[in-house]
């Protein structure tokens, strides 16, 4: 009996042990599948440059840190990234802005949405990167072309899901509330809008990942300060180490920016997005 | 005295167009329960509509209390089956109580009587935080049901409200219903393809034929007590009836597909 004791007491350890690291795998598996995912990235691209290609043309993560730090440090990248930052930001909210009042209108009023649309759909396929031209000689290379670039591009993603959103307005839900008594206009501000909602929320995602991607070529450009000028900067100093520092911090940045903005979601509008 | 005389739709042109309906004449009375029924595509949800003001007829009149029907009335409130979209999901059972009674310019101060009558006449009151989407889909009609009583309206119209619930919610659903009706003397106008459920529930039955062209038939007067019991010699008799009255509609409209 003893011995038998004695013999079962390191396998029920051991089976102890591994029941609280299959436990703690589970809880963090996502956490724990994302640190691996990083690291295999880091580890290959550390691998391809030193093996593979020159690390000139392909800077290996270690020296692209390496030139990071001192970047940081001087807040040089700060600096950029503020820039981008606050571009990215105002031509954003404009362009959202402006898009919804249009959307939940245009939505509405069927007939001003057919007079409208052909137009709409001529323009939004000039994507901001092919208004940049025109935009400089519109407003020069100051702030204001950027913000304009922005505009243009989160305007027409944010119109057209708003319009969807709202043309999407369950007809039972609009009619019950004709029945309680809703006026024309409770029905639009307490049943439309707030249908429309989960529409304007991805396109509010959508929209900022493409001002994100627009930003750089419009900083490349047409501009003397940003992230996308970082970028041109180093590629004319043949800097690659400089131009990954800078492609790293755009990967980070939007989605820093993705991931701020569902919280933001998430802590506000919870209950517009709840299914029907 | 909720009336139809000579009602005629048509969609599209006015001559070659859609006929759904053709020389529709109902009078139902205050307090009748009302059933429309008949096979999928008879234009029952069309009559209905009608009937609520969300359509117009387009030949002849439609009347409530002698008032010719004028877009949506409040004293008609149209029930849905899909009540996850007749709600508003963004607000809990309370809230979507109050939405009704905001809009309705019920004075603040009786609301929480209101709220309190209603939900729990639905049996709801416990549940009165939960989001539509947390609640089952008996509890979302019940709840649909509680804010259409909660404005007060003279006449319900339910378009196959029950049609997606499972077969032993529904028969709950019809206990409630039945037991609401009794205790308020609304008029109820109720559409269903079930013949069953039309006759637990109803004292007129108007079996309606297929389209296009729809017309009522027949209708079937029930004189009997509520419970009622599906077994019961007199309503099996009926159910014969409607279902030699309907065998030839659907067979007549599953031709036209060949």
């Amino acid at each position: 009996m003893a011995s038998t004791g004695i013999k079962t007491a390191p396998a029920s350890i051991v089976s102890v042990y591994q029941m609280r690291m299959a436990s703690i795998w589970r809880r963090h598996r996502s956490l724990g599948l994302t640190i691996m995912s990083l690291i295999l990235g880091f580890a290959g691209w550390q691998l391809l440059s030193t093996f593979v290609f020159s690390p000139f043309l392909v800077p290996p993560p270690v020296r692209v840190i390496r030139t990071a730090i001192p970047m940081l440090l001087s807040g040089e990248i700060l600096h950029d990234v503020l820039i981008s930052l606050s571009r990215v930001f105002v031509g954003f909210i404009t362009g959202s802005i402006a898009a919804i009042l249009l959307g939940v209108i245009l939505g509405r009023i069927s007939t001003l949405h057919d007079l409208v649309d052909p137009i709409i759909e001529l323009l939004r396929y000039l994507s901001p990167t092919a208004m940049i031209p025109i935009a400089v000689i519109w407003f020069g290379i100051g702030e204001m072309s950027k913000y304009f670039l922005i505009f243009w591009g989160t305007f027409f993603i944010m119109l057209v899901n708003t319009i969807a959103g709202v043309l999407r307005t369950p007809i039972a839900r609009q009619r019950a509330a004709q029945c309680l008594g809703a006026s024309q206009l409770e029905i639009f501000a307490y049943i439309v809008v707030p249908s429309a909602v989960p529409y304007i929320v991805t396109g509010m995602r959508v929209a900022m990942a493409s001002a994100f991607m627009s930003i750089i070529p419009a900083e490349i450009l047409a501009a003397d300060s940003g992230i996308g000028y970082l970028l041109q900067n180093s590629s004319m100093l043949l800097q690659t180490d400089r131009i990954f520092v800078a492609l790293l911090t755009i990967s980070v940045l939007g989605f820093l920016c993705d991931r701020a903005l569902r919280l933001i979601v998430d802590l506000t509008l919870t209950r517009f997005t709840l299914p029907a | 005295m909720l009336q139809l005389s000579g009602v005629c739709k048509t969609y599209g042109p006015e001559s070659g167009g859609y006929v759904a309906l053709r020389d529709i004449d109902v009078a139902i009375a205050d307090g009748e329960f009302f059933c429309l029924l008949g096979p999928s595509g008879c234009g029952k949800s069309t009559l209905l509509n009608i009937m609520a003001g969300f359509e117009p007829a387009s030949v002849g009149s439609a009347t409530f209390d002698n008032d010719p029907i004028v877009g949506a009335g409040r004293d008609r409130m149209m029930f849905f089956q899909d009540a996850g979209s007749a709600l508003l999901p963004w607000l809990t059972v309370e809230e979507n109580m109050r939405f009704a009674l905001r809009v309705r310019r019920i004075p603040k101060t009786s609301w929480p009587d209101v709220i309190d009558k209603y939900l729990t006449a639905v049996d709801l009151a416990q549940h009165r935080d939960k989001f539509p989407s947390q609640l089952s889909g008996g509890m979302r009609q019940r709840l649909q049901i509680a804010r259409a009583l909660a404005v007060e309206p003279k006449v319900l119209l339910m378009d196959e409200p029950f049609a997606a619930l499972d077969a032993l919610t529904r028969r709950r659903m019809h206990a409630t219903l039945l037991d609401i009706w009794q205790n308020t003397g609304k008029t109820i106008v109720f559409v269903t393809h079930d013949i069953g459920e039309a006759l637990i529930l109803a004292d007129t039955i108007a079996v309606m034929s297929v389209g296009p062209e729809s017309k009522i038939m027949q209708l079937f007067r029930l004189d009997l007590p509520r419970p009622r019991d599906l077994a019961d010699s007199e309503l099996r008799k009926t159910a014969a009836n409607i279902e030699a009255l309907l065998a030839p509609e659907i067979d007549r409209s599953e031709a036209r597909i060949a």
